[in-house]
């Protein structure tokens, strides 16, 4: 039973900042959220995983292949779809001329086959019909899409998504939502987002990353679970809670640990993965 | 959380390893490809290239092609083709960086070193399709009856050189210099290299054969086996020139790791040195011999064959075109009177190869009794020109005559030569060297001018008015007198039947 990627102690240093320290994980089938606050080392874990920068140590297989040798890496390159935090675009291509691009470099050389593996996944992200526009006269959404497509072009079996759902409307957000789904059907897809709900509604799996370390990496239930008696309602913001804001109701709903008697509410993942930070830039107060 | 991924059959990849990342560089290279000959720049001046082979095709030589001039001018404007694909190609290179797809792009299959050497083969095609120009122009000029000698596939080479040349320099400076403003500015530095390269008008240093497109000071056509030019050289150099730099270009994307990379570059490098010693030696010693043979006694060299009353000696690559000399001394023989038509002429082709292609010299007037010289261009004023000569060589026996005479004979001269001329007049102007058909004028030759006043001017035009068969008769019927040393243009007129000339009669 070997996982799509199985990682242990990787490490990565920029200068004297640490970006990774230590990390471990093993990925299967299936979409996996990663949580984490801003700095935490979320894109730079997954330029790792990419095969973009190399780890300063530790160890890292991508379907059985290691991408620390050059062989291993164009191996673990072959099966790898990326979709980088804020993706550029040449903004003379068409969609359907960046995605061949893409297609081309990910080594998918007959053409005929080619142009049907674009065709087949601009319609999978609903851009069949503007596949001969310009980049240029396409939304912002419009062009993420085109950026998943280049991701999930070639079907790959191992997805590395970064924040694709920055910038988006909430419909659009959702669509992508959808997308993402339908992705992690049969593949192994790896989401970063610093959206909660992306995870509870699509992920079987969260890994919450902090300070360059895994802090959490279990189900999101199980990380819901962490906030069970630990969220209540009050009056007023309560000190000793760790997060707190008023709500809509004109309550304060509280995270932290609860006075004696206090008013428990039902936690949710966002809850879970606040205490998980456990001040890493976790303080919200409103 | 641990699972056994099933990985579902990828629908396009058919085959791993060396092979398909080579077949990607080439489908990489046919997509580069396409979109570098969809650039503006390149459309422009692929565009300007093509009309200027057009017009140039149709215009030049006369009709009467020397295919060892035809092979050097295909050379200049592909320049123009690869300075836009420098361009186009500098700005495809720099595309990802641009506009931050590096990010992506790095992590995919296809190594940034491949995709340089995708980059540089997206030349190929437009290299390509300047030696289809290339060759159609030639082709073109080489399939006419009219035309003569032998081109230089060496030669023909040097404008899809030029391409790959300035293709992978706009590769290489890519990868050394990501910048959009580093194209235009080396472009700037090239031209300015070439002018300095080239040195003073005249000159004819090594350094000149440093840059792609090397012209000549000289419009002369010369044999092709005196040319002297080291075209194969040449195109050595250029060859590895183009590829030196290309492997510079990958050696700077990451190929440097790779043996083959680094010994195809000491490879390149070496060729390029080899062909740039081998251009810069000069002209060979033989060729010198063989270029002062030529001018001095270039008897030696000719083969000759006799016609009727004429002998024709040509250098062996104009042998085709005796028949056309032949066919202009029968029209002008057919005009004299008084035993010239048949008078015994040998029309000898006569160069001045001393000096090879670094400048114009004039021929100095055959000495010989009887002797015409003719040159190796031929068609438009060459032929009207050779005429006057014939006429000259038939009215007064020498050829070196023609510079001193200044009387009435130059009237039966101009008519015996213009006479048989589809339109006189029209020629007339042609050999005159101010274009007019009036007053008086310098009337050029492959050897000697000759000076016509306006009186010989205004007898010859009331000469061309009559009939030319009566024209004839007149002129027959007095050869003797007309044909007299020191006869005046008032009497040549006077015989001829024709009212005295108004216009001024003097020499300069």
């Amino acid at each position: 039973m070997t996982p799509t990627v199985s990682a242990s102690g990787l490490s990565l240093h920029f200068g004297r900042t640490r970006a990774l320290d230590d990390v471990s994980l093993r990925l299967s089938p299936g979409v996996t959220g990663l949580l984490g606050p801003n700095g935490a080392g979320k894109t730079t874990l997954l330029r790792v995983l990419a095969t973009a920068v190399p780890a300063d140590r530790g160890a890292f297989t991508v379907l059985g292949h290691d991408p620390a040798t050059s062989r291993g890496r164009q191996e673990a390159r072959r099966r790898l779809g990326y979709l980088p935090q804020a993706p550029g675009f040449h903004p003379d291509f068409s969609a359907f001329e960046f995605v061949d691009y893409v297609a081309i470099l990910k080594e998918l050389t007959d053409r005929t086959a080619r142009h049907r593996e674009v065709r087949r996944v601009l319609d999978e992200v609903g851009l069949g019909d503007v596949r001969g526009k310009r980049l240029k006269k396409l939304s912002g959404g419009m062009r993420q899409r085109v950026a998943l497509a280049a991701a999930l072009v070639g079907d790959p079996e191992f997805v590395v998504l970064d924040e694709p759902t920055v910038g988006l409307d909430p419909e659009q957000r959702m669509r992508f939502r959808e997308l993402i789904a339908h992705a992690g059907e049969g593949r192994t897809v790896l989401l970063s987002t610093h959206q909660t709900e992306d995870v509870a509604m699509l992920c079987h799996r969260v890994v919450v990353l902090a300070d360059g370390t895994v802090r959490f990496d279990g189900t999101p239930a199980e990380l819901t679970a962490r906030a069970a008696g630990r969220v209540w309602s009050s009056t007023e913001r309560e000190t000793g809670a760790k997060a707190g804001w008023r709500t809509g109701t004109g309550s304060f709903r509280n995270v932290g640990d609860p006075p004696a008697g206090a008013e428990l509410l039902a936690p949710t993942l966002e809850d879970g993965y606040l205490l998980t930070l456990d001040g890493a830039g976790a303080e919200v107060t409103a | 959380m641990t699972a056994t991924t099933t990985a579902p059959p990828s629908p396009a990849v058919t085959t791993h390893g060396p092979r398909a990342s080579w077949t990607a560089v080439f489908a990489l290279a046919a997509f580069e490809g396409r979109r570098l000959l969809c650039r503006v720049p390149v459309l422009v001046a692929f565009a300007v290239y093509l009309v200027w082979t057009v017009w140039r095709t149709h215009g030049a030589y006369d009709g009467h092609p020397a295919l060892q001039d035809v092979d050097r001018a295909t050379q200049g404007p592909p320049v123009l083709v690869g300075l836009a694909v420098l361009l186009g190609v500098h700005q495809a290179v720099l595309r990802s960086r641009r506009y931050d797809t590096d990010r992506h792009l790095s992590v995919l299959v296809v190594q940034p070193w491949r995709r340089t050497a995708a980059h540089l083969l997206s030349v190929v095609p437009v290299a390509l399709l300047v030696a289809v120009c290339v060759g159609a122009q030639f082709a073109w000029q080489a399939l006419k009856p009219t035309a003569v000698g032998h081109g230089s596939p060496a030669e023909l080479l040097v404008g899809p050189l030029s391409v790959l040349l300035f293709g992978a320099f706009g590769v290489l400076l890519g990868r050394l210099l990501p910048v959009p403003l580093a194209a235009p500015l080396l472009i700037v530095s090239l031209l300015l290299f070439s002018v300095f390269a080239s040195g003073p008008p005249g000159a004819a240093g090594w350094s000149r054969w440093l840059v792609p497109s090397v012209g000549e000071n000289s419009f002369a056509t010369l044999p092709s086996d005196l040319i002297g030019r080291p075209a194969a050289w040449h195109a050595l150099y250029l060859a590895g020139l183009a590829l030196s730099v290309a492997l510079a270009a990958l050696l700077f994307s990451g190929g440097a790791r790779l043996w083959s990379v680094r010994a195809g570059a000491a490879a390149a490098v070496a060729l390029t040195l080899v062909g740039a010693v081998g251009q810069s030696r000069g002209v060979p010693e033989e060729t010198a011999e063989a270029r002062v043979r030529a001018t001095v006694a270039p008897e030696k060299t000719q083969r000759c064959v006799a016609r009727d009353a004429t002998v024709y000696c040509a250098f062996p690559e104009w042998e085709p075109r005796t028949g056309e000399w032949a066919a202009v001394v029968d029209d002008v023989r057919s005009l004299a009177g008084g035993g010239a038509e048949k008078r015994p002429l040998t029309v000898r082709q006569r160069i001045e190869a001393r000096h090879g292609l670094d400048g114009d010299a004039a021929l100095a007037a055959s000495p010989r009794p009887g002797e015409v010289t003719v040159g190796t261009s031929w068609g438009g004023n060459r032929t009207p020109e050779f005429a006057v000569a014939v006429a000259v060589v038939l009215v007064t026996g020498r050829e070196e005559a023609a510079g001193a005479m200044c009387d009435g004979r130059i009237v039966t001269v101009m008519w015996t030569a213009l006479a048989g001329r589809p339109d006189p007049v029209t020629d007339l102007r042609r050999v005159r060297l101010d274009d007019s058909a009036t007053g008086g004028a310098v009337v050029l030759s492959q050897t000697e001018t000759l000076q016509m006043t306006a009186a010989h001017t205004e007898v010859l035009r009331a000469l061309l008015d009559l009939p030319r068969d009566e024209a004839a008769a007149r002129v027959k019927g007095n050869w003797a007198e007309l044909t007299a040393p020191e006869v005046t243009t008032r009497r040549v007129a006077q015989v001829l039947g024709l009212g005295a000339p108004e216009g001024e009669d003097e020499c300069q």
